[in-house]
């Protein structure tokens, strides 16, 4: 999902200039007798594209709408490398062209609101979208009030980079910008939150960019947390390939942050004030703005689901998956989406057709690429246990401590060969 | 090859994982359709260093993931994942993408490396992956069509194991090979579709 901030684009949405249609206007099947259900999914990420598109692949009688805001996608995974100059946003840029060739007609419109009583979905364009299923892949939000003096507003300066695109681009200017001894301070957000190794991966490759341009510069992690994902592995990683320019600090030594002042880039903590150069300063989440008004949250922010099907436990016949889904022990992330969103539809084309939900089957891989040679991954199975999703017990975990460069060097090579085929399982 | 066009509705629905018992026995889609992230939809990479395994061979498959699990078979990350799953289920897996068509990789080849790689083929790798490796039994994978990228990361792995490496002809077939001889042979059986 893009920005939630009025665009000049949105806004011409709002106004009727760009009035609902199929993104490509390519054919998309005709309503009518033959579809024997009308399944509507709206976010067309990692969660979105996969539950429209294992649908469709398994009963071509149901007709699949996937309505998404934005014309083409721009992927979170590997948007880091964008900081440190290995690839640029175009690389990680997707269009809807393979959805709509499959069958599945895809519709540009922003999502202002469900009635989950009349069952439609009602768009910015004229009109709304019944459906008789409906899942909700939205992503994440911002607790903007967590920290003082943060809001939408700041982020044009303050970025989170934390969606791929223009605040992806935003920082990376920033960083350019910044003077060769500066220091970059990244604010990481307290759990839950979209992509748990991400943070630490982004310190490595701003490092990647400043040990290559700005030698004499630091980063400086600073941390709601006092732990994180893969921490041993990017300790040893951050050491091996940057010596001493990452500093990470913990909540416990100060790390959490409770107020920032955007102009001055000032930032309190709750020992000491820390001043970056650049400040890259990821908020705290919560499930994405759409889930809360359409009431598919629950107290902690996030969406509670039926963890066999995520048909939402608030609202019956709509299902909420991905980062927004609150799914067990599973992490916020592309891969989990990706299995939640097969799972999902597959619950869905069995309820469609009168059958019992399938007993599911989850997984997550995730790589981080600390250096072109030098990645670490870390993967978990699940299963369902007592209506939880938990993991299998034995499987998965992380890559080897002081493993060989070699090691290193071919889990790199496997996080892109990840990056194509999951994109392609998502766009084509 | 199920062509799933012509088949009836529940068949269609049975391959995808629906029609399920909700009894704790996950369907072979179910289970299968979590590989697609890093192996491509239905099987079918997209490449590098992630193979193709749609139109394997079954008894292959299952080996090489029985092997992951138990540690026979090195890897980074396979016998982590392998290790969530039992023999049945392990087994089922392998028949969804030995059901699966093959899709061969549609790159150029590099005429001089494929000449060099062939050489090598006809030498030392015919008479166990014949036909330009289309042939394929539980002990010998498809190589043709198959990413140049994985090939060459398997090719090493078994050159560095030696007699560990399974089946342990292949380890003493590869063992004197050199960089460029495993880049010429990785890309001949790839320019075979």
């Amino acid at each position: 999902m893009g920005m939630s901030g009025i665009t000049r684009r949105a806004f011409l949405q709002a106004s009727g200039a760009v009035a609902a249609a199929s993104v490509l206007g390519l054919p998309t099947p005709s309503r009518g007798a033959e579809s024997k259900a009308r399944v509507v999914v709206v976010g067309g990420g990692y969660g979105g594209t996969i539950v429209a598109k294992y649908i469709q692949m398994a009963d071509p009688g149901i007709r699949v709408t996937l309505i998404e805001k934005d014309s083409s996608y721009v992927s979170c995974p590997l948007s880091n490398e964008v900081l440190s100059g290995e690839r640029d946003l175009n690389s990680l840029t997707f269009g809807y062209q393979g959805l709509a060739k499959r069958g599945i007609k895809v519709v540009r419109d922003e999502v202002v609101g469900i009635d989950t009583e009349k069952r439609v979905v009602k768009g910015k364009g004229k009109g709304g979208y019944p459906y008789d299923k409906l899942v909700v892949s939205p992503g994440v939000g911002f607790r903007w009030d967590a920290i003082a003096g943060m809001s939408e507003a700041a982020a044009q300066t303050i970025p989170h980079a934390w969606k791929a695109g223009p605040q992806t681009t935003l920082l990376q200017k920033q960083l350019k910008a910044m003077r060769n001894g500066g220091v970059c301070i990244i604010v990481a957000p307290p759990n839950p939150f979209r992509c748990p190794p991400g943070p630490y991966e982004r310190a490595a490759q701003i490092a990647l960019y400043l040990k290559h341009h700005k030698p004499k510069s630091k980063v400086l992690v600073l941390d709601a947390k006092d732990a994180f994902s893969k921490q041993g592995l990017f300790i040893e990683g951050w050491k091996r390939n940057y010596g001493d320019m990452i500093e990470w600090v913990p909540a416990a030594a100060g790390g959490a942050i409770e107020a920032i002042d955007p102009k001055t880039r000032v930032l309190t903590g709750t020992v000491e004030e820390f001043k970056g150069d650049v400040v890259n300063l990821i908020p705290p989440q919560k499930a994405a703005a759409l889930a809360e008004l359409a009431g598919l949250t629950d107290a902690s922010g996030w969406c509670p689901v039926d963890q066999q099907t995520f048909e939402s436990t608030l609202h019956k016949d709509v299902y909420v998956i991905g980062d927004a889904a609150i799914a067990g022990t599973m992490p916020k992330s592309g891969y989990a989406a990706n299995t939640q969103g097969k799972v999902c539809a597959a619950a869905i084309v069995a309820a469609v057709n009168g059958q019992p939900a399938p007993e599911p089957s989850y997984v997550n891989t995730c790589y981080s690429i600390i250096a072109p040679d030098y990645g670490i991954s870390v993967a978990g199975v699940y299963q369902l246990k007592d209506g939880k999703i938990v993991d299998v017990p034995g499987a998965g975990g992380l890559s080897p401590a002081n493993a060989d460069a070699r090691t290193r060097a071919i889990e790199v090579q496997f996080a892109l060969g990840w990056f194509r085929n999951i994109t392609a399982d998502m766009f084509t | 090859m199920i062509d799933r066009l012509r088949l009836p509705l529940a068949a269609t629905l049975l391959l995808a994982g629906i029609g399920a018992q909700a009894d704790g026995v996950r369907t072979a889609p179910m289970l299968a359709n979590t590989c697609a992230g890093c192996h491509g939809t239905n099987g079918a990479s997209a490449g590098e260093y992630m193979p193709s395994v749609a139109g394997m061979d079954k008894g292959y498959l299952y080996s090489v993931m029985s092997d992951y699990k138990s540690g026979l078979r090195p890897s980074t990350i396979m016998g982590r994942i392998m290790k969530g799953y039992t023999e049945e289920e392990i087994w089922a897996i392998a028949g969804f993408f030995a059901d699966q068509p093959w899709a061969s990789t549609d790159r150029p080849a590099k005429a001089k490396l494929v000449a060099q790689g062939q050489e090598i083929h006809d030498k030392l790798c015919e008479s166990c992956h014949d036909d330009g490796g289309r042939e394929q039994d539980d002990e010998s994978p498809r190589l043709a069509g198959q990413w140049a990228g994985y090939t060459r990361y398997a090719l090493a792995v078994c050159r560095s194991l030696g007699e560990r490496c399974r089946p342990s002809k292949m380890g003493r077939r590869v063992k004197d090979l050199s960089d460029e001889e495993i880049r010429a042979l990785a890309s001949f059986y790839e320019s075979e579709k």
